[in-house]
């Protein structure tokens, strides 16, 4: 069974339609990029996964280890084990970013019916878990995302995401915004969590990143669909031919 | 606040929420007297609304009786948006946790000059008139 099987799935928001008929399986293991233009509905994708609000699904479905994902709450999604790396994260003023992740730790374990986390140990995960990712441990004493560089904003993310520890990780654009260091750091954090327990979908306009995170398979997202599916080497055709040609096909 | 002596400061920070279909008005007078030169008030007020129906307004009220007095007034309002509820709730907090967290942070500034005793209170009862707040 595939951890992630989505059929047919038709979105829209604010009546104009988004996602035409999308198709995707994803097994436990696998790390999947979806690249399209702007426009192609690849965040939608991710925001209705996640269960955003404000999207009207008109038809299709999407399973979660067998179970209708968009009949449950964003939190019990993440419970369940889903994971979404922001674009653009939010800012929560006042509230230290140590504060939120222990609160979404303990949220999470409560859900799944294990015991909250106790303060030393879970200062040692953390602790473990940022030094992977080069986060300086003043920069979680600040109030979550507020004044963070758009680096430290996508490290933050995918600390959580390593906190969290997902069955799938969903990341959007986590390479928007980013110098070619901050990249690096981020890719190597992603890849650090690459697990036969785990499956992982990068959305990405670029190849770059994939260089860094190499997918297992690509997928190509035009209007609202994927047009078509392969190995690593389909970005690599995408970089040298753009997305115009796969718009036609679409 | 009343100002009667010489260069005397004072600050003020006000926070306050509305949930459903609540107003919150903030009035406040500061005064500096004939002799009270050089007097420096500064006022903070910030308003968190959560939901659609809700409003903050803030009336500061200044009286200066001597022409040195220097009064500052500051107002912000904030919503709770649905994107930061969809930012908690993707990470596990169900919605109440997830408005109890910002509420937190927005009134953090206050809470912190409490009492021990008294911020937890505070911070109980806070939760206790917001439940159900969102639905």
């Amino acid at each position: 069974m595939a951890l992630l099987e989505v059929k047919n799935l038709q979105v829209e928001a604010g009546g104009k339609k988004i996602l035409n008929g999308l198709d995707l399986s994803v097994n436990v293991g696998e790390v999947h990029a979806i690249m399209g233009p702007n426009g192609s509905g690849k965040s939608t994708f991710s925001y209705v996964l996640a269960g955003k609000p404000g999207y009207k699904i008109t038809g299709g479905s999407a399973r979660f280890e067998g179970e209708d994902l968009l009949a449950l709450a964003p939190d019990e999604r993440a419970a369940k084990g889903l994971f979404l790396a922001f674009q653009y994260p939010l800012e929560i003023p006042g509230v230290t970013t140590m504060t939120f992740l222990r609160t979404a730790v303990n949220a999470v374990r409560k859900k799944r019916g294990e015991a909250e986390i106790s303060t030393p140990d879970f200062l040692r995960f953390v602790r473990e878990k940022a030094a992977a990712l080069h986060i300086d441990l003043e920069m979680l004493k600040r109030a979550v995302n507020v004044g963070f560089s758009g680096g430290e904003k996508k490290r933050n993310e995918i600390l959580q995401m390593a906190l969290l520890e997902p069955k799938l990780g969903v990341l959007d654009e986590t390479d928007s915004g980013l110098d070619i260091d901050a990249l690096k750091v981020v890719a190597e954090g992603v890849n650090k969590l690459r697990s036969k327990k785990r499956a992982i979908i990068v959305i990405t306009h670029y190849q770059r990143l994939l260089d860094h995170i190499v997918p297992d398979i690509v997928h190509v997202m035009a209007k609202g669909k994927i047009v078509r599916s392969g190995g690593p080497e389909l970005a690599l055709e995408l970089e040298k031919k753009g997305y115009a040609a796969f718009e036609q096909a679409a | 606040m009343i100002h009667l002596g010489k260069n005397s400061t004072s600050r003020i920070i006000s926070k306050g929420i509305a949930a459903a279909s609540s107003n919150n008005t903030y009035r406040g007078l500061v005064s500096a007297h004939r002799k009270a030169t050089g007097a420096r008030n500064f006022t903070n007020c910030d308003s968190l609304l959560i939901g659609n129906n809700c409003g903050a307004h803030t009336v500061p009220y200044i009286e200066a009786k001597n022409s040195s007095a220097v009064f500052e007034h500051e107002a912000t309002t904030s919503k709770i948006s649905e994107d930061t509820l969809f930012y908690c709730m993707q990470r596990g907090l169900s919605a109440e946790e997830a408005v109890a967290v910002v509420v937190n942070g927005f009134v953090k500034d206050v809470l912190q000059q409490l009492p021990m005793e008294f911020a937890v209170e505070a911070q109980k009862l806070i939760a206790i008139s917001l439940e159900g707040s969102v639905g």
